[in-house]
């Protein structure tokens, strides 16, 4: 048995290597800030918010082309072209930003840890160490690669999302009529879940990722069309999931009138299908979410900041020479870890401001890409068309507005 | 001794303290190995790039950047003068990665401190420290008296920009070892590591290739072209030319086929088929072999003869009729024989154990080798004949891909 899945696992872990950049990238976007973001999108604003999802789709579709487009043509990691283009002082901003960010997500990640343990009854504070030791472990010891396809692979547990979504038989009429229809709320609460949905869809880590992924696979402009494709497939794919959270999440808490305060009233959405066995598996898959990005983010953040400053990077440079890269990974798992054991901090809140965070500051990172992906010099005949920088220049200004609205709407209560 | 970024951005005075422009860039001389002299400075005059010989340069410090003639007197030089013989600090050097020839690895430019050598102002080191980043981050302070500044000399880097010549900087890499090129290669972003690479001569760059991590060789390979590859592939040895081409796709494989001579493409079909890790995957057919009528003195001008195309040479292989494994013999042995003896007559006995067969995996290949203490074994099918040898760096590359 164990030789035949001795003999099994190899295939598996090679059909997973075929997945695309873009499915990958989208896929580990709905993370533990994530999925509570959608579940409190739908709960406490039912479909109201869909519009905004179905534009953000298209936003996440022509960002994530840009990154592929850039990795390329350059060959180049984001970080690196931002260093050569723009130089050090604007470098260093850039970093500095997406190492807020990146952090803001990591602790989502590990309130998401703390918060599916706490569904079992057990303590952050057990859950929260032990976990942050083990994903430093693995990464120091282990093999970052396989183990991030394990929780991929794991990552299938969205499915019940839309099977749970068919179960339901939530009113799809009213929900696609939303989603065409906008409609906005002028309040501090509105706003920051609006943020947050954005900010949890599209992420300055997932620019930066994306394209060192395609740069690391070697891709080439005869790959272009089909990784065009595979990435827009995956835009589709990851906010349909996000579309099933929310109409679950609307048609069952939003109902009921229920707030998500705590990991297992987000839960609840899943017992029309599962019954009493919805907390469990919402623990499982918040845990599993939680964990992939726990994972990748650190070691993405140490990547992209060497890759910006020279400083060697990678597991298999020692201590004396990879000391820069070390200490972001150590620093980017104590720190979140650190603040999600805070006492008294509500776990459900730091998943969705995290990815205000993100929000806000990725209009920042979007514009270092529009500036590179309409250089010439740079792109060649690839520079970004029309519509693609309608797109884009239209997230941008869109987020950059939500913003401004919502520091506005907590001075000033509208 | 300033730095490039304090001097960059600066207004500059004409003899009469007339701002002429503010100073873009500093270019200089690309010659290697070499403290690279200021040749042009580079002004912006409004609108206008406006490019002046460093003759004229009276004073080039952070306080103070200044001619030594009114501007209507100073010839300046048409703007697509700064061709394949010269760099812009600011342009090609300042935030691009560069090779640190010494410390065999790559580098970003935090800063460039200037000098003067031989009474010529010169770029004297690169600043790759965490004090050069505050710096150009106008934090420098913060640090105090602390953390002083980590220069690398100048004359042990090679830019991978610009408009260099290809033979120069192959000359500033050939003190690098092949396994820490290779490394270096892994650092640069793909088109740089594969400017370094075609930067090379065919044998080198070979060398250099087969140490490369597979993945990257993959890309690499892919990146330069069946064109490009060509004299390369000629020159790998042709298990790491089976490897490569296990790594690709058919189709892609066929194309790179297509570059191969006829007996090499030959072999490498032969090799092909087997797997990654046997004694026939690892085998390569670089040997030298030799008749068993042949006199030592004859089987030693083989060797010499073989040589430069070999990587290692430890052992002898006699082989008679239709390549009939016959025997080995250390190049020690040879040596130290009689030059008119027959080499049939120095065979020692050789057990059949010590001795691979193709289909035989890696670890059976490893007792063979750790029993018998042998750096090389020879390879042979069913009847005996040789089909090629193993040698212990194969072994030991094979186990420890990421050294």
């Amino acid at each position: 048995m164990i030789e035949r899945l001795r003999r099994f696992w190899p295939r598996i872990l090679f059909f997973l290597a075929v997945i695309g950049p873009g499915i990958i990238s989208a896929n580990a976007d709905n993370d533990a800030g994530g999925i509570t973001t959608y579940s409190v999108v739908g709960a406490h604003f039912g479909t109201s918010m869909l519009w905004v999802l179905f534009l953000i789709t298209f936003s996440l579709a022509v960002t994530q082309e840009m990154g592929v487009r850039i990795g390329i043509v350059t060959r180049e990691g984001l970080a690196g072209i931002i260093r050569s283009r723009f130089g050090l002082p604007w470098t260093a901003f850039a970093m500095l930003l997406m190492l807020i960010a990146n952090l803001g997500t990591i602790t989502a990640e590990y309130a998401g840890v703390a918060a599916s343990f706490g569904i079992l009854g057990v303590s952050k504070y057990t859950s929260v160490i032990f976990c942050a030791v083990a994903v430093w472990f693995i990464l120091y010891k282990g093999s970052f690669k396989t183990t991030q396809k394990i929780f991929l692979i794991f990552s299938v547990f969205y499915l019940v999302y839309i099977i749970n979504g068919f179960a339901i038989g939530p009113d799809f009429g009213m929900a696609l009529k939303d989603m065409v229809h906008p409609t906005l709320q002028f309040n501090t609460p509105y706003l920051l879940t609006l943020v947050a949905l954005i900010g949890t869809t599209i992420t300055p880590w997932g620019q930066f990722f994306i394209q060192s992924y395609v740069v690391d696979k070697g891709l080439e402009i005869k790959h272009y069309k089909v990784e065009k494709a595979e990435v827009y497939f995956g835009a589709f794919l990851t906010n349909v999931v996000s579309f099933f959270i929310i109409i679950s999440t609307a048609s069952t808490l939003y109902k009921a009138g229920i707030h998500i305060e705590s990991a297992s009233d987000a839960a609840l959405a899943l017992a029309p299908l599962v019954g009493g066995f919805a907390e469990f598996l919402f623990a499982f898959g918040l845990f599993v979410a939680s964990m992939l990005g726990a994972f990748i983010l650190p070691v993405a953040t140490a990547y992209a900041i060497c890759e910006a400053f020279g400083w060697e990077a990678g597991f298999d440079t020692n201590w004396n020479n990879g000391r820069f890269f070390y200490s972001i990974i150590l620093l980017s798992i104590i720190v979140p870890a650190a603040l999600v054991l805070l006492p008294g901090i509500s776990l459900v809140k730091v998943m969705v401001l995290s990815q205000d965070v993100n929000g806000i500051l990725l209009p920042f990172i979007l514009i270092f890409v529009m500036k590179i992906v309409n250089t010439k010099e740079i792109m060649g005949e690839y520079v970004n068309k029309r519509l693609g920088n309608i797109i884009a220049w239209a997230t941008i200004v869109g987020i950059i507005a939500a913003t401004i609205v919502l520091v506005l709407s907590s001075f000033v209560r509208l | 001794m300033p730095y490039l970024s304090k001097l960059l951005g600066q207004p500059v005075l004409d003899s009469a303290d007339v701002k002429i422009g503010r100073l873009q860039d500093i270019i200089v001389s690309s010659e290697t190995s070499k403290y690279a002299s200021v040749e042009f400075l580079l002004l912006k005059r409004g609108k206008e790039r406006i490019l002046i010989p460093y003759s004229y340069v009276e004073n080039l410090s952070s306080k103070e950047v200044s001619l030594s003639a009114p501007y209507d007197k100073v010839q300046t030089v048409p703007l697509d003068t700064a061709i394949e013989n010269y760099l812009s600090l600011g342009k090609d050097i300042l935030d691009e990665q560069i090779v640190d020839v010494e410390g065999a690895r790559v580098v970003r430019v935090n800063d460039l401190r200037l000098g003067i050598f031989n009474e010529q102002m010169s770029v004297l080191g690169i600043d790759v420290s965490v004090r050069g980043i505050l710096r150009r981050i106008k934090l420098e302070w913060l640090l105090g008296g602390f953390f002083q500044p980590a220069l690398i000399d100048w004359r042990h880097t090679q830019s991978v920009r610009g408009l260099l010549k290809l033979d120069t900087i192959a000359k500033n890499l050939d003190r690098l070892h092949p396994a820490d090129l290779a490394n270096v290669i892994e650092d640069l972003n793909v088109k740089a590591g594969s400017r370094l690479v075609v930067s090379l001569d065919a044998k080198s760059a070979a060398k250099v290739l087969e140490e490369v991590d597979p993945h990257l060789q993959k890309v690499l390979v892919k990146y330069l072209g069946p064109e490009k590859m060509a004299g390369i592939l000629s020159q790998m040895s042709i298990d790491e030319v089976v490897d490569l081409f296990h790594s690709l796709s058919k189709q892609e494989a066929e194309q790179f086929f297509s570059q191969l001579k006829n007996s090499r493409l030959k072999t490498v079909r032969k090799f092909i088929n087997y797997e990654d890790d046997t004694a026939g995957g690892l085998m390569t057919s670089d040997y030298v072999s030799v008749r068993p009528g042949w006199t030592v003195a004859r089987a030693i001008e083989e060797v010499k003869k073989m040589s430069p195309s070999l990587r290692t040479v430890l052992y002898v292989y006699v082989v008679g009729e239709k390549d009939k494994f016959v025997g080995a013999l250390s190049l020690r042995w040879l040596l130290i024989s009689d030059p008119t003896e027959i080499v049939n007559n120095l065979i020692k006995y050789i057990p059949s154990t010590s001795i691979l067969r193709p289909e035989q995996p890696v670890e059976e290949v490893m007792n063979v080798m750790t029993k018998y203490d042998l750096y090389t074994v020879a390879v042979l099918d069913s009847d005996r004949k040789m089909l090629g040898i193993v040698t212990i760096d194969d072994v030991m590359r094979h186990l420890v891909p990421k050294a």
